[in-house]
């Protein structure tokens, strides 16, 4: 008892209660906010003041690696130069013959009738930073509602889908990255229409309630299908694995996503 | 029964004229000045900057260096209960606010104030306290905020992915403890 009483005297005690009921206050509020989608007035203050300096600093940490890479590649610069410039000469052929094919294919949607798939307008936005621990996967980005960027928005990039925002300060907002486990996207298999539900696995992606008489092959597209916050059309990525049982209602598939999540930069988000 | 001090068998095999306790004289004593809270603040926003930016891409296995822990460790041993779980509070709130949804506010603060326990116990300059202590501030920041992301956040099945990342995170956090405290005890020798 008396060991009890010096190592838990009065003023730890304080001092540990206190601490634990401002951090469950504190903790409770936060998960309030991440549940309903919104930002807490210690979230609104802390993005307003810390996500300029994270830009700030991605920003110069990316020129310096620039200047760096530079310096440690001077020496083939001019044999990479020419060979370059042969590449320009090639690519602006192919670069023509490519505009005429598009044009021709205007012409044929036209004559078809049919309206573009993805008729909606996009905002350009830096990634500035990812959640500091790994407790989810989150990136925040420098554009926020004054930019037309709105929570449930969908953000992509040249490789395919990245995630949706889950909520947006005036000018910056945090992106819930599709390998984050609780992240679901309606998806199908392009090559046999079939659908299912695409869930993060941190790392990949798996997709979930596949029909078990379905033939899901080695290296087939998911892509995404319609839903409340998702359009059609845009590529998940592709069929590593497939976990088939027999004694399962449905059958599941890893899915190798198409972008890379630790090399994001830079990222377009669909204006709802 | 013997009345003799403790260690004083020992004596016999002293030279002669060394004292069992040398003394040190006041202006030769090392004496650690705690930095100032805001100073602590500072440090811990810029920690939680440099992994959300440029400690990103360094990875092992998945697992990512926190700096934070490392930091609340130290202040923690340091200063006391009082600071270090204040700072983890502090701490906590901008890694939520961050990115995390409310997983870290707990974890941080029980870190700061776990590691504040062990001031009075330990000496805090000792390199295997400082490195065992990170290390295991690491488990328990790891299991708080497992615990905290199943229950409030509804993250089901990923008990595989957070025990494997945490050993490797373990690793990489006692190696910049290590490393930390090799370089501050450096700087504190130059001083001097």
């Amino acid at each position: 008892m008396v060991a009890i009483t010096s190592f838990w005297d009065e003023r730890k005690l304080l001092v540990f209660v206190t601490l634990i009921i401002l951090a469950s206050v504190v903790m409770l509020v936060e998960l309030d906010a991440a549940r309903r989608s919104e930002r807490s007035f210690s979230d609104q203050i802390v993005n307003t003041v810390i996500v300029p300096v994270e830009d700030v600093v991605t920003q110069t940490a990316s020129a310096v690696a620039i200047e760096f890479h530079t310096l440690a590649h001077s020496g083939s610069m001019a044999a990479e130069n020419t060979a370059l410039e042969r590449k320009v000469q090639q690519l602006a052929a192919t670069n023509e013959r490519l505009k005429e094919r598009a044009a021709e294919n205007m012409q044929l949607r036209r004559m078809l009738g049919l309206a573009q798939t993805m008729a909606v307008h996009t905002v350009a936005a830096s990634v500035v930073g990812y959640a500091p621990e790994g407790s989810r996967r989150e990136i925040s980005i420098d554009r926020g509602w004054r930019d037309g960027v709105i929570r449930d928005a969908v953000v992509i990039n040249g490789d395919g889908l990245v995630g949706h925002v889950i909520d947006a300060g005036a000018h910056d907002a945090h992106v819930l990255l599709v390998i984050d486990p609780s992240s679901n996207v309606p998806a199908y298999l392009r090559g046999t229409r079939t659908w299912g539900i695409v869930t993060g696995t941190w790392q990949h992606i798996r997709m979930k309630y596949i029909g078990q008489d379905v033939k899901v092959r080695f290296g087939d597209t998911v892509i995404t299908g319609k839903g409340q916050i998702y359009p059609e059309g845009i590529v998940i990525g592709t069929v590593r694995e497939v976990d088939r049982r027999d004694n399962a209602l449905y059958q599941s598939a890893v899915i190798v996503p198409a972008v890379d999540f630790d090399g994001l930069t830079h990222v377009l988000v669909l204006k709802k | 029964m013997s009345r003799l001090a403790p260690g004083a068998a020992l004596d016999r095999f002293r030279p002669e004229g060394e004292q069992r306790h040398p003394r040190v004289r006041p202006e030769e004593a090392e004496v650690f000045v705690p930095p100032r809270f805001w100073v602590l603040v500072v440090l811990a926003i810029g920690a939680v900057l440099i992994q959300s930016t440029l400690l990103r891409p360094l990875s092992l296995r998945g697992a990512h260096i926190s700096l934070v822990t490392v930091l609340l460790v130290w202040t923690g041993l340091r200063c006391g209960i009082s600071t270090g779980g204040i700072l983890g509070l502090i701490v906590g709130v901008v890694e939520d606010a961050l990115g995390g949804g409310g997983a870290n506010v707990l974890a941080t603060t029980l870190v700061g104030f776990s590691a504040g326990l062990l001031n009075v116990r330990f000496f805090a300059d000792s390199l295997p306290v400082f490195v065992s202590a990170v290390a295991g501030a690491t488990v328990l920041r790891g299991i708080v905020t497992y615990l905290v992301s199943e229950v409030g956040l509804g993250v089901r099945g990923s008990f595989h992915r957070v025990s494997h990342e945490l050993v490797w995170q373990v690793v990489l956090n006692a190696v910049v403890a290590a490393i930390t405290l090799l370089v501050l005890r450096t700087m504190s020798n130059m001083r001097r």
